[in-house]
This record gives structure tokens, C-alpha cells and sequence, in this order.
């Protein structure tokens, strides 16, 4: 993943407002990120535009060696399901399916025939085996953030982005969340995007940016 | 004033905004349809009151009519007009009227000098139109267009009346009374009182209607009412203005009130989409209310803005509403244009009103209650974005209840008639949606796991907020039942009723045979190669007593028996049983028996006849009594001559008698007919084929004009589905963002949607062409006594209509949100 000078605009009441002013990142595979900043300083915003999620103003993304830039919303969306995973603050399951076939969207819509039984897998991965037939609002919100992320590394995604995947827990059920994530990150091999402002978080990753002022800046480690 | 004149701009610059960015549109479309459907219905029956009202005073040619079965001038002429008032006299009976090559049923009216007492008469004579107080002249008759036509005649030719000829010296347009006889769709003949006689038509038991007509001064003619009230005799009844044509009047205002609770289910459809587009309204301004609280606007401010608003758009959009029923109001009048003859008179203003108010009334129960609600939003709400408004409470139940229960008092003129479809709608509602909810059930179960993820995916959406599915598919359901019952149950129904019919099931009636008459006819019978059918005696008589309590119609409750109690009976005599007749109580009479009845059961039941009853019959001034001893069911359908009393022949076979038979008269024979009544000129035969064809079109044209109400049901469920699609919109628009991000295509997304709108339209649809086939297999069966007939073309034909419903209400919302970026959903949301 390569982003180089990415700028975004937000049209606004007729003026322009600038949110990233010339963003340059570069991912390894395999390696694990944190983006973090204060909140409104654009890193959802980011996130979104490397996901490929929106257009950038200016400036060029790359997904595995293909620019972003020429394809459309569709185009886009497949290369999603074939290389990336999400994780949300608020979990984002879909409230009209169970804990499984929210798990087995993601191969469903990549036409995978073994869609079920590799949900099945995932859950009992994530401890969730008993509770495959339960729809989200029936289920804890650590239960919710583990769908989540039984969701996101069920079809082997290349690259996980995770905003703030603690957010809305307690400081417990949170860490047992992130500890998950990373055993399974280290067991695929995923390239980890993490945007949090919890700097105890970041430091568990290789490296940390921080965003301000709409540029990212390496954290040095100590 | 200045601050309530500011307010009022406030209000209408708000709404202006509002207009504009199309928060509005779906509140207003419903509007518009529930205001349309009734205000249509309004305009037909304001129409319709004002068409007979103006009609009224012409309709008699007179200031009051006698009108009895017997003759009325020599009873009563002298003393009328010894007291100085007008009068002159008409007689109407049906006849067949002949041409050189052709005969055909009429309504005679025979007029004598001086009529018409008001009014005109119009003719077209010698090319002009000639208006006044008319009557032919001697050995002449005035003949309608129609009846020109159909006897290929001109003016100048001579036709036949009975025994008389005629020269036709003018065509008749129109005289005043000319609707008042009850053969509407028959051509019509005038002639004067003075040819009567030569036409030898006034024989025994021929229907004739004798009216006296009487003006004068309004004071003295009010005493004189009050004086022939005391005088008169059965059968003889005082007609006035107010109730003239009382069949039509009675026509009328059923079909108006059928019409309007019709029309009731479009309001009661379009009331939940205004109720839905209020919530997801009043939801998306929830944050704005806090905010202009946290500003100091004061609750009731916040409700003066928003009820100003509401208001302002009911009477724009109910304006709107109005002007389609204005435009479209003709559809409904068109089955009755043949009963109301002339142009009818435009429409007043009040429906104008009832339809605004009706917009008014469904605002104040659906969109107020939630309103009063959104006032109190709490100021928090701008802090914490996780408060909701509380949900509806009883009140805004009660409130949509109540107004939905007006507005059907108010069609339905009556509290037991308003119940009673209320109930019927909460069975229709309460069966439908726990059927639905039985098949969205089976069809989440199937589509599970294994099923294409479109599939499971939209089944699942379907069942994710139950009461708003349910409540589409039941909407929806019942706007597709109301057009599949009239477009295809109608028609089954009828056709089995005339496939059921033997296909020689007589078509010709013929009534006036004289007794001398009996063998010649049968005799023409042979001649014309037809078999001779039986002939039954036919005495008209008045029941006057049952077990020596006078018979008074006033004592019956219902209509239909007051009529039957008052009008004179067709009775006959026999010895045997009449064929398609089957006894169910007593025994038929041995021949030579004792004077005896046997009743037919359903006026038996009416009049509360039971057998041993004694009973007193009038017949032309001499009483018979004799008790019941029979009580028969009849074959209506059968088309034979049926008789309600038929007497054993010890009582009645001296009296003089006319016959009447009835026949089938195979397709190419109209000729036979021409020559019976050639031969026998009294003879009257009546085309019963012609009559079910007229009646067949005017239940056609009648359907019509019901159909056009009920699109505005489905167009009214089609809201329903389009406001419930609208409601969940957001919540669709974050799904679809999520799958965004998961990598669903586009296609996909609009595939997962397509899914659950197809399933919405199979259920509302295969619901509705269940309850169709239901209706129609209960009809025929316990109504129409016919085997069960069931339609299989109900259900593609419901589910075509049904997914074609969703599909077009759904899809542009569903393209709109496929469109939606991923990333903005995901941030309103997160």
C-alpha cells in the first residue's frame, strides 16, 4: 500500500476546507501501524481514502501495486473483498443476521462455496462457537467487537484496518479484543492499519504516525 | 399581531425549505391520495343530490301526484277539481309496439288533455323542436329515437299498438315525468287518453299505473293532501316531490355509501403512510427541536412552527387531493348516466370542504399526536446524541383510531354500518398479518444458509423489524385483493353463474295471454315448430289479512317487505306442483281438493307466514281466504314463471285470469316472435337476454367506477411500502456502507434489495390472491349456491401485480442508496 501526496478537500458552505495537506505512507506486509491524533484531525478520513473508501482531492493510492485512482466504486469494492478487512469502533455487524452469517458476508459476496463452514471456524477461533445463531443486539459488545473480528480475518484479508476497535468497550474486554486481533494478525500474516488515540496501543505496533495538521508524522521509538 | 404576523412568515418560510428539500413529499402524496379518494366519492354523490333535487319539481309534471294500480279520475277527478285545482291524468304500462317488419317492448304513456300541469313537453316535429304543454293528438303517437331505430321507422310511418294504428306525427326528446316509471332502458311511446280503448290494451291483469296529476296554490293544495291522506284506499299513494323516484334515489345512495367506505380503505392505507412519513419526519427534525429549545424557543413555539407547517401543507396537498377527484369524477358517474338521463348539474363547493377536512381530520389524528411528542424534546439532545424520542403512547393511537373511525361514520351515515366495517377491516388486518407472518417465517427457515446470499440477506432485512414488513405486505396485500376481486372474481363468478344456467333455460317471457287466448297461441306455438310451453293463470290481488290481522306494511322493518306488503301479488292457481318448485313444509294438494295457498318460502319467512295460516286475499273488490297448507322452495335462476302464492284451483279457477308462460327461444327465431305478436297484438314479451345484457353492463360500468376507487387503495398501498421503505432508509443506507467496506459491488447490493422487495410483493400479492380466491369460493358457495369455482391465474396474476408494486416503489430508493459512499454512511453512523 502506497499513499503519496494525498490531499482532501471538504467543500463546505462554499468554502474549502483542508483536512490533509500532502500525506505520504508506505506499507510493508505484514507489519502492524498506528495512526493516531486528536479527534477531527482526519484520521477516519485517512483511513477511509487508503481503504479506498472516498477519492482523494489530489494525489495517488495504491492497493497492491494498482492505483486507486482510476477505478470506479465497483472495481474498487472488489479489490476490497479480496485484500481488505475492517474493524469499527461500533462494531458495524449487520442487525438483520445472525453472528454466522454476518461472519460469512464477506465470502458470500466473494462467491466462496465454503462460506459457512470457514464462519463456523472463525467464530469457534474467536469463542463465539455457541453463539453462531444470535443476532447482534442479543450479544455483548465485546461478543459484537469479536464478530467483528472473526468478520475481518475470515476471508484472509492481506490488509486490516481497525479504527479505534476499543472505543466503545471497557479498558478489559478492550485489551482482550486487541490481543486477539494481534494473535490473529501474527497467525495471517496481515498488514495491521490501527487509528487510535490510546498511545499504549500504538506502541504495541511496529510503527506510529501521528496526524496533525493534516500531515503524518513518523513517531520516533525510544 | 405583528409578533403572530411574523411567526406566520417564519412558518411559511420554514415550509418553503422544507418543500423544497422533499422532507415533505411522502406526508404530501398521501394526502394528496386519501383527499382524492373520498373528495371523488363527494363529488359524485354532491353531483347526483343536486341532479335529483333540480330534476324533482319537473319529475312529477305536476305540484301532486295520485298514483295508484287502479283507475284514479273517476274516484277522485270530480271533487279535485270541483275545488278549483288543475288536473289531468297519465296511465303507463309496458306494451309491445310494431312496425311493418318488427315488434318491440315499450313503455306506453297514455296522457290526457291538459298535461303536462308542469313542465314541458319537448318534441322534434317537421325537422324544429317544439317545446310546451303537449299531448297527441287523436290516432297519433310521439315515439323516442331509440325506439325510431329500432323499429326502422320514420316519422309519418304508422305503427301498431294493441289493435290500434297509429300514425307517428313527431319524435318525443323528453317529457317531465318521463323518468318516473320504472322500465328506464325501454324505448318510450305517448299517445292520448282517447285512443286507449281502440288499442283493447286494459284487459285482466295488465300492469298498468294510473297517476292523477293536480296543481294549484301551494296553501290550499297542502289542504288538500291532508284530506286525500284520509281518503285513500290501498294501493293508492300520494306522491311528492321529495320522493319521487324513490328507486333511483335508494340506487343512489347505496351506491354512494358503498363507494365511500370503499374509498375508506384508500384513507385508511394512506393514514399509516402519513402516520410513517410523520415518525421518519419527526425523527430526522428530533435534533433540530432540541436545538431551538437549547435556543429558547418555548414549547409551544416549537408547536406553533410545526402544526403551522403541517397545516399549510395539508391544505396544499388536500387541495391538490381535491382537483384529481375533480378531474376524475365523471368515471364514477358514468354507470348511472343511463338512470339520471339528463347532464347532470356541476358539483358545489362542499365537497371541496369534506375533502379538505378530511386531510384535516387524518392530520389531527396521525401527524399532531407524534408533534406534541416532538415539542418536548429534551435540550440534553444536542449534548447526547443517544437520546430518542419516547415512542408513540396510547394517545397517538387513540387519536389515528378515532379519526380513522370518524371519517367512516361519516361515509357510512350510520354507527352499527361504521362498526361493522371497522371490524371487518381489524379481522381483514389482524387474519392478514398473521398469515404473512407465517410465510415470512417459512421463508426466513428456507433461506438461512444455502440459499443464494441475496436471497438470505434480503429475507433477513424483511424480518429484521416485523411490524413495518407486516404492515406493507397487508397494506399492499389488500389494495391488490380490492382490484383482483373486481378484475378477475367478478367475472368468474359471473360466467359460472351463466354457465350454470341449462343452456335452454327460457329467455322470453310472455305475459297478457287472455284465457280465450290459450289454445290459438299454443297453437302458433306448433305452427312456428317451437314446443308449446305451460301456461299459468296470473290474478293480481292484495293480501289483506294473515289469520285475520290486517296486513299493515308500516309494521315491517325491513324496505323490501314494506313494498311486498303493500304491492299487489301476482297469484296463481294449479294442480300440480310447478316444476323447479320443491316442498319443504305441508303437503300439495289432492286434485279437487278444498281452497288452499301454498306460500313460497322467503316471503313466507318476510311476511311470517306459517303454515295453517289463514289467509285474506283481495282481488279486484271480493275477498278469498283460505289457510296455508304448503310452503315451497323456489328455482329463481331457472327462469320459469314462479309464483310467491299459488292457490289450489277450488279457490280461484272461476275468476277471469291472464296467463303468462315462459320459453327459450333458439337464436336465429326472432322471426317466431315477430309472428306471435303479430298474431296476438296484446301480447307482451319481455327479452329477458336483453334485460341481463343492459344489467350486465350497468354491473359493468358499476365496476368500473369501483375499480377507480380502489386504484386509489393500491395506490395508497404502494405508499405505505414506499413510506415504511423510507423510514428504514437510514438504517439501509448505513447497511449498505458497511457492505461497502466488506466489498459488496453495487450489483450486489441492488441484488440484496431486489431480494426483499420481491419477497415483500410475492407475500402481498400471493396474500391477496388468497383472500381473493377465499372471497370468491365463499361467495359462490354460500351466496350464489354454484360449484366452488377457484381461478389459478389469482396468484401469478397477485404476485405480478404485487413485485411490480415493490419494484416500482422500492427501486429508486434502493438505486439512491446503493449510490450512498461508503465512507459518509459510515460517519453519520459511527
Amino acid at each position: 500500500m502506497q499513499a503519496v501526496d494525498v490531499v482532501k478537500h471538504v467543500q463546505h458552505a462554499g468554502s474549502s476546507l483542508s483536512i490533509l495537506q500532502g500525506v505520504n505512507l508506505t506499507l510493508y506486509p505484514g507489519e502492524t501501524v498506528a495512526i493516531v491524533g486528536a479527534s477531527g484531525s482526519g484520521k477516519s478520513t485517512l483511513l477511509g481514502l487508503l481503504a479506498g473508501l472516498d477519492h482523494p482531492s489530489g494525489g495517488q493510492i495504491a492497493l497492491f501495486g494498482k492505483p486507486l485512482g482510476p477505478l470506479d466504486e465497483d472495481a474498487r469494492a472488489r479489490l476490497r473483498h479480496q485484500f481488505v478487512g475492517f474493524v469499527f469502533q461500533s462494531f458495524q455487524l449487520m442487525p438483520a443476521l445472525t453472528a454466522l452469517e454476518n461472519v460469512m458476508l464477506p465470502l458470500e459476496l466473494a462467491g466462496d462455496p465454503e462460506a459457512e463452514s470457514q464462519a463456523k471456524a472463525m467464530l469457534e477461533r474467536v469463542g463465539l462457537s455457541q453463539r453462531l445463531d444470535h443476532l447482534p443486539k442479543y450479544l455483548s459488545g465485546g461478543e459484537q467487537q469479536r464478530v467483528a473480528l472473526a468478520r475481518a480475518f475470515v476471508a484472509s484479508p492481506k490488509l486490516l484496518f481497525a479504527d479505534e476497535p476499543t472505543g466503545n468497550l471497557d479498558a478489559a474486554t478492550g485489551a482482550q479484543i486487541i490481543s486477539l486481533m494481534f494473535q490473529l494478525n501474527r497467525a495471517q500474516g496481515t498488514t495491521l492499519v490501527l487509528v487510535t488515540h490510546d498511545s499504549a496501543l500504538a506502541s504495541r505496533c511496529d510503527r506510529a504516525f501521528h496526524l496533525t495538521g493534516g500531515k503524518l508524522v513518523e513517531l520516533s521509538r525510544e | 399581531m405583528n409578533s403572530v404576523w411574523s411567526r406566520l412568515r417564519f412558518v411559511l418560510r420554514f415550509f418553503r425549505r422544507e418543500l423544497v428539500s422533499g422532507e415533505l413529499n411522502l406526508l404530501a402524496l398521501a394526502i394528496v391520495v386519501a383527499v382524492a379518494a373520498v373528495t371523488s366519492v363527494a363529488f359524485f354523490a354532491d353531483r347526483v343530490e343536486r341532479g335529483l333535487r333540480q330534476e324533482a319539481t319537473r319529475l312529477l309534471a305536476a305540484d301532486l301526484v295520485l298514483s295508484s294500480d287502479k283507475p284514479l279520475r273517476e274516484r277522485y277527478g270530480a271533487d279535485i277539481s270541483k275545488a278549483g285545482f288543475d288536473i289531468a291524468d297519465t296511465i303507463s304500462f309496458p306494451s309491445m309496439v310494431f312496425s311493418r317488419e318488427s315488434a318491440q317492448l315499450s313503455a306506453i304513456k297514455v296522457v290526457s288533455t291538459g298535461y303536462p300541469l308542469r313542465g314541458n313537453v319537448e318534441i322534434l316535429q317537421n325537422g324544429k323542436v317544439v317545446s310546451g304543454r303537449l299531448t297527441p293528438q287523436e290516432g297519433t303517437v310521439w315515439l323516442d329515437e331509440r325506439l325510431l331505430a329500432r323499429l326502422n321507422v320514420k316519422v309519418g310511418d304508422v305503427v301498431r299498438i294493441g289493435n290500434a294504428e297509429f300514425r307517428i306525427a313527431a319524435q318525443l326528446i323528453r317529457e317531465p315525468d318521463g323518468a318516473v316509471d320504472v322500465y328506464n332502458f325501454v324505448p318510450r311511446v305517448m299517445f292520448h287518453h282517447s285512443d286507449l280503448a281502440r288499442t283493447a290494451l286494459v284487459q285482466e291483469g295488465s300492469r298498468l299505473r294510473y297517476r292523477l296529476l293536480i296543481a294549484g296554490e301551494s296553501r290550499r293544495l297542502e289542504r288538500l293532501q291532508k284530506t286525500l291522506e284520509t281518503q285513500l284506499q290501498r294501493g293508492d299513494k300520494i306522491e311528492r316531490v321529495e320522493d319521487a323516484r324513490p328507486e333511483v334515489r335508494v340506487a343512489l345512495e347505496r351506491a354512494q355509501r358503498f363507494l365511500g367506505l370503499t374509498a375508506l380503505l384508500a384513507v385508511a392505507l394512506a393514514a399509516v403512510a402519513m402516520a410513517l412519513a410523520c415518525r421518519r419526519y419527526l425523527a430526522r427534525h428530533y435534533a433540530p427541536v432540541a436545538t431551538l429549545r437549547c435556543l429558547g424557543a418555548t414549547q409551544n413555539e416549537i408547536l406553533f412552527l410545526f402544526s403551522g407547517q403541517f397545516i399549510v401543507l395539508t391544505l396544499v396537498a388536500g387541495g391538490v387531493g381535491c382537483v384529481v377527484a375533480w378531474l376524475t369524477q365523471e368515471i364514477l358517474l358514468l354507470p348511472f348516466a343511463s338512470l339520471l338521463g339528463t347532464q347532470l348539474p356541476p358539483a358545489g363547493w362542499m365537497p371541496w370542504v369534506s375533502g379538505l377536512s378530511t386531510g384535516m381530520l387524518l392530520l389531527l389524528g396521525f401527524a399532531i399526536p407524534p408533534l406534541l411528542q416532538l415539542r418536548q424534546a429534551p435540550t440534553l439532545r444536542v449534548l447526547r446524541e443517544d437520546i430518542q424520542p419516547q415512542r408513540a403512547g396510547i394517545l397517538a393511537y387513540a387519536a389515528g383510531a378515532t379519526a380513522l373511525f370518524a371519517l367512516m361514520l361519516w361515509q357510512a351515515g350510520d354507527v352499527k354500518v361504521a362498526s361493522l366495517v371497522a371490524g371487518g377491516f381489524l379481522a381483514f388486518i389482524a387474519v392478514s398479518a398473521a398469515l404473512a407472518w407465517v410465510m415470512l417465517g417459512i421463508a426466513r427457515r428456507l433461506t438461512r444458509h444455502g440459499s443464494a446470499m441475496s436471497w438470505h440477506y434480503g429475507i433477513a432485512q424483511a424480518t429484521r423489524r416485523p411490524s413495518l414488513t407486516l404492515l406493507q405486505i397487508v397494506a399492499l396485500s389488500s389494495g391488490i385483493m380490492a382490484l383482483l376481486v373486481l378484475m378477475v372474481v367478478r367475472g368468474d363468478l359471473l360466467d359460472a353463474w351463466q354457465r350454470n344456467l341449462p343452456p335452454d333455460a327460457p329467455n322470453r317471457f310472455v305475459i297478457n295471454i287472455q284465457q280465450k287466448q290459450l289454445d290459438p297461441v299454443a297453437d302458433a306455438f306448433v305452427n312456428q315448430g317451437l314446443p308449446v310451453p305451460d301456461f299459468a293463470p296470473m290474478i293480481r290481488g292484495r293480501l289483506l289479512a294473515i289469520n285475520g290481522k290486517p296486513v299493515r306494511p308500516q309494521e315491517y322493518r325491513d324496505e323490501r317487505t314494506q313494498r311486498l306488503a303493500e304491492r299487489e301479488f301476482n297469484l296463481s292457481w294449479n294442480d300440480t306442483l310447478p316444476k323447479g318448485n320443491r316442498l319443504v313444509a305441508g303437503t300439495w294438494w289432492e286434485p279437487g281438493a278444498s281452497a288452499q295457498f301454498s306460500m313460497e318460502r322467503d316471503i313466507a319467512e318476510r311476511l311470517g307466514i306459517k303454515l295453517g295460516d289463514e289467509l285474506k286475499y283481495e282481488i279486484a273488490g271480493t275477498e278469498y281466504q283460505a289457510p296455508v297448507t304448503s310452503i315451497r322452495e323456489v328455482d329463481w335462476d331457472s327462469f320459469r314463471v314462479n309464483f310467491f302464492a299459488i292457490a289450489s284451483p277450488a279457490l280461484l279457477q272461476d275468476r277471469p285470469a291472464s296467463y303468462i308462460t315462459s320459453f327459450h327461444l333458439p337464436e336465429d327465431r326472432e322471426d317466431a316472435v315477430t309472428a306471435l305478436v303479430q298474431a296476438f297484438p296484446n301480447l307482451t314479451i319481455i327479452d329477458v337476454s336483453a334485460i341481463l345484457a343492459e344489467v350486465r353492463s350497468m354491473v359493468d360500468k358499476l365496476v368500473l367506477a369501483i375499480q377507480f376507487v380502489f386504484g386509489f387503495s393500491l395506490l395508497a398501498g404502494v405508499l405505505v411500502l414506499w413510506a415504511a421503505i423510507h423510514t428504514t432508509r437510514d438504517e439501509r443506507a448505513f447497511d449498505a456502507a458497511v457492505l461497502r467496506t466488506l466489498g459488496a459491488s453495487r450489483q450486489q447490493l441492488i441484488k440484496m434489495h431486489r431480494s426483499e422487495l420481491i419477497a415483500l410483493g410475492v407475500a402481498a400479492g400471493g396474500l391477496a390472491a388468497l383472500g381473493a380466491s377465499a372471497l370468491s369460493i365463499g361467495v359462490a358457495t354460500w351466496l350464489l349456491d354454484l360449484p366452488v369455482s377457484f381461478n389459478p391465474m389469482l396468484f401469478p396474476l397477485g404476485i405480478a401485480i404485487g413485485v411490480f408494486a415493490t419494484w416500482a416503489a422500492g427501486m429508486p430508493a434502493v438505486r439512491h442508496i446503493a449510490k450512498v459512499s461508503p465512507l459518509a454512511a459510515l460517519r453519520q453512523f459511527s
